[in-house]
């Protein structure tokens, strides 16, 4: 019966998890493992908003084929679907030209100046004179003929344009569309990616760029990597436990093991912890593998076969590992602490089913080998050399290290897309940044908007169209006191005398009664120009394009949605906390490494100093150095303090070193492998991992 | 083929562009009169020229820009007349060129024998309620256009 008892506890495990299957809550949304909280709302309302959810295609050159393309293209995207509108012209719509019609005594500027009956008659013969001698044509407006009134042109200087059409600077036409796809949406971007592309496809002069093309691409290229990676990892296990250690008893009960141990966490981190990602999930179960060691310790040194209840190095090598991830699990980077807690878990299960189950589980003995060591003891270097040159090596990154902030750098490096979007970029010629604008009703948005404006006069958001309630109130009052009837009379009396036709002004001035409202109720005309109002508990937001940030953003009501600004500063961020709990770190692993190898420390510490010293010496020289080679390089000090208490507390230094040498290629199974991937975050990984697998198995080698 | 030879002409060099005189009759619905003018217009590559001899003015209309003579001296005309009449003259240059594909966009047409009657589709429907547009031996001899305020302009070219 206790041969199974690995099996049953994974059975109790497999029936609690189906059990709590609904408590257990996974996040996929990967941008809160890096943005602050605070940040990703931000974000989350701009998508609200509409922006990131616009796709731009540009036709190359103003030529006649390019322009009769654009007609086409526009008139056949008009009929996809996840589309809302489509704008290739300056020109308004219908329905904000009726906005203006219909608004037009409020929004135009009024010259309320009292006029006489001889300005009157000045002005219609001036206008009767320039209609027989003018060799330019001029219309009359019969509405207005005094030009009391006049709207000014709004210049959106987010837009180039040639005629009506707008352009993407000197490159070509540009069409602006608006979808309902924000990049999270994975089908629905899918959906409509697949469409764009099958309409584009006969339009050879045509690119096209949206920010959900990165979510198709990029998930597609992501899935097939991390296939092939996980194959590749396979192969490597099984050479490991088939070939080399011959035991396919050993290799079945190991994986049950492994999947226990990462079921136990999975459980407690996604019912216990709040928002658990499967970044986190994924990352954490890779680490879960580094518990390999203890197990193949225990194998080479046959102690399931002695009558120890406990090997003090696996322990040791336990809890040192175990303080360092439990400190790690305080860090307030969600991805760190998330992948921390978890590995606390796994290891924690897996010690604990390597050390007192697999005793009962009747594994085959392992048979020692009567081999001489290879290298003879004098030949070996001593370990102040070794820890002289880790010293010497970490001067060297000191002065060679560079960090890069860039968040993006770690995605699937999509060249093709990153060229779309650098095309659109560089040709927009548009100087304009948006933030988002928010206020308690919307009356107050407006207000505030009018008064971001009148800072940046420049500004392109919802006051260029919609006067805020105080002023659109004092030109109600100036209408009302004005006499327009009386205008209308002398205008009539007047133009029949000069010779106009008779009536041809009688509506002269009519449309300014009755009052128009000050309530604006149809925001949403303007959504063409990409600007909207979202309304989430109780605040109402909007997008502004503003000119300088830096001028405004001491204004209460106004946050910047720059992405770039927001990642560079929580990665600045993430590096300080990084750093700070590093060392808080280290000093742990000092104190509990002197306990455990007392006269061998500086041997042990090398595990940890040379690996890590080594790794980063050669990053700095090949690259600037991004948050997971750090993260990575947090492992890596995590594999080092196991094995650096294996081999200087060893009694039989031949199996600890094939236990070592195993337990290696364990781990480069797990995560070197991830050199391979072409996603930068994966690949740094496993470059770090690689490298200091490398320099500890030089360490085994060479060092006494 | 005239046409095709005369474009290729037109776009050569402005040196080359094809003028016409014309005479221009505007019916001006508020007063209830036409007014008539006598004039010289000439297409070049990226844009038009138009003189009023008998009042010594002239319009220049060339690469987005417009300048306006009078007397030889340049005049400044308001930012809205001339963003109006630089319009104006697209559309001029449009109908001259007779760009089948590019008038559909803007355009609905309908052909009756030698008479094309356009109606806008776009802004421009704002102003214009038709253009009608008369050919001679398969040349274009007669532009009106109908505006919104029932104005009407007659452009017949006389060579």
């Amino acid at each position: 019966m206790t041969k199974y008892l690995n099996f049953i506890i994974l059975f109790i495990l497999l029936s609690v998890g189906v059990l709590l299957k609904d408590s257990m809550t996974i996040s996929t949304n990967l941008l809160s493992l890096f943005a602050t909280k605070e940040s990703v709302e931000k974000l989350s309302i701009a998508n609200n908003l509409g922006y990131s959810k616009e796709m731009l295609i540009a036709v190359k050159g103003f030529d006649k084929k390019s322009k009769a393309d654009l007609r086409e293209i526009s008139k056949k995207l008009k009929e996809l679907k996840h589309i809302n509108f489509v704008q290739s012209s300056i020109v308004p719509t219908e329905e904000i030209q009726d906005y203006y019609k219909n608004n037009y005594s409020i929004l135009a500027k009024f010259n309320d100046a009292n006029i006489t009956k001889e300005q009157v008659l000045q002005k219609l013969q001036a206008l009767y004179d320039e209609q027989l001698s003018s060799v330019f044509y001029s219309s009359i407006d019969k509405n207005d003929p005094l030009a009391l009134f006049k709207l000014e042109n709004i210049k959106y200087s987010g837009i180039s344009h040639k005629g009506e059409f707008i352009t993407l600077g000197d490159y070509g036409f540009l069409i602006r569309v608006m979808t309902d796809v924000s990049p999270s949406q994975m089908s629905e971007a899918k959906e409509l990616y697949e469409d764009v592309h099958t309409l584009l496809k006969e339009y050879p002069k045509v690119v096209a760029f949206a920010p959900f093309f990165y979510t198709v691409e990029n998930s597609s290229k992501i899935k097939a990597d991390v296939q092939w990676i996980i194959i590749l990892s396979t192969v490597i296990l099984l050479l490991i436990y088939y070939i080399l250690i011959k035991n396919i008893r050993l290799l079945s009960q190991t994986v049950v093991a492994l999947i226990s141990s990462m079921l136990f966490a999975s459980l407690i981190s996604t019912i216990f912890i709040d928002n658990f990602n499967i970044l986190s999930l994924a990352f954490g179960m890779s680490l879960t593998a580094v518990s390999i060691d203890y197990l193949l310790h225990y194998h080479f040194h046959n102690f399931y076969e002695a009558s120890k209840k406990i090997d003090k190095n696996v322990l040791y090598g336990y809890l040192t590992t175990l303080s360092a991830f439990a400190v790690f699990s305080f860090i307030p980077i969600p991805l760190i602490s998330q992948i921390s807690s978890f590995a606390v878990l796994s290891l924690s299960f897996a010690y604990v089913l390597f050390t007192f189950v697999f005793p009962y589980l009747g594994l085959k003995r392992y048979e020692e080998s009567n081999k001489i060591e290879s290298v003879r003891q004098e030949r070996k270097i001593p370990a102040l050399i070794v820890f002289v040159l880790s010293l010497a090596l970490f001067t060297y990154s000191a002065f060679n290290f560079k960090l890069d902030s860039n968040i993006r750098n770690l995605d699937y490096q999509n060249l093709k897309l990153l060229e779309a979007e650098r095309l659109f970029k560089s040709n927009s010629g548009s100087k304009l940044t948006p933030v988002i604008v928010e206020a308690t009703t919307q009356n107050k948005l407006i207000e505030n908007l009018h008064e971001l404006k009148s800072i940046l006069p420049d500004t392109f958001s919802l006051a260029s169209f919609v006067k805020d309630q105080k002023s659109c109130e004092v030109r109600q009052e100036e209408l009302k006191a004005y006499d327009f009837a009386r205008l209308n009379r002398l205008i009539n009396e007047e133009a029949s005398k000069i010779g106009f036709k008779e009536s041809y002004f009688k509506n002269a001035y009519t449309f300014v009664s009755p009052l128009i409202s000050c309530d604006v109720k149809e925001l949403d005309i303007f959504k063409t120009y990409g600007l909207s109002i979202y309304h989430d508990k109780n605040i109402h937001y909007t997008i502004a394009l503003v000119s300088d940030v830096k001028k405004i953003k001491n204004l209460s009501f106004i946050s910047s949605i720059d992405v770039k600004e927001m990642f560079d500063r929580a990665t600045q961020k993430m590096y300080d906390d990084l750093l700070y709990f590093g060392s808080f770190v280290f000093v742990i692993i000092f104190v509990l490494l002197l306990f455990s190898v007392r006269a061998h420390f500086i041997y042990a510490i090398n595990y940890i100093l040379f690996p890590l010293s080594f790794t980063m010496a050669v990053l700095v020289s090949m690259d600037a150095i991004n948050i997971m080679h750090l993260f990575s390089l947090i492992i890596l000090i995590a594999i080092g303090i196991d094995y650096g208490i294996y081999m200087s507390n060893s009694k039989k230094p031949t199996n600890t070193m094939l236990a070592v040498k195993y337990s290696l290629l364990s781990t480069i199974a797990a995560f070197g492998v991830l050199i391979f991937s072409t996603i930068v975050a994966l690949n740094s990984i496993g470059i770090v991992i690689a490298l200091g697998c490398g320099a500890i198995f030089i360490l085994v080698k060479v060092m006494r | 083929m005239i046409q095709k030879v005369l474009l290729s002409l037109l776009l050569a060099s402005s040196v080359f562009a094809q003028t016409y005189s014309f005479t221009e009759l505007r019916y001006s619905d508020a007063i209830n009169r036409s007014t008539q003018l006598e004039g010289k217009i000439s297409f070049t590559k990226n844009g038009l020229n138009i003189s009023y001899p008998q009042s010594a003015r002239e319009i220049d209309y060339d690469n987005d820009t417009l300048n306006y003579y009078e007397n030889g001296k340049i005049v400044q005309l308001p930012e809205m007349q001339s963003s109006k009449m630089m319009q104006y003259f697209d559309i001029l240059r449009l109908l001259h060129k007779g760009d089948e594909s590019e008038l559909e966009g803007m355009f609905e047409i309908e052909d009756r024998s030698n008479v094309k009657i356009l109606k806008p589709l776009g802004a421009i429907k704002n102003y214009i309620n038709l253009i009608e547009l008369r050919k001679y031996d398969n040349e274009l001899k007669y532009i009106k256009l109908f505006l919104q305020n029932n104005d009407t302009i007659s452009i017949n070219i006389n060579d």
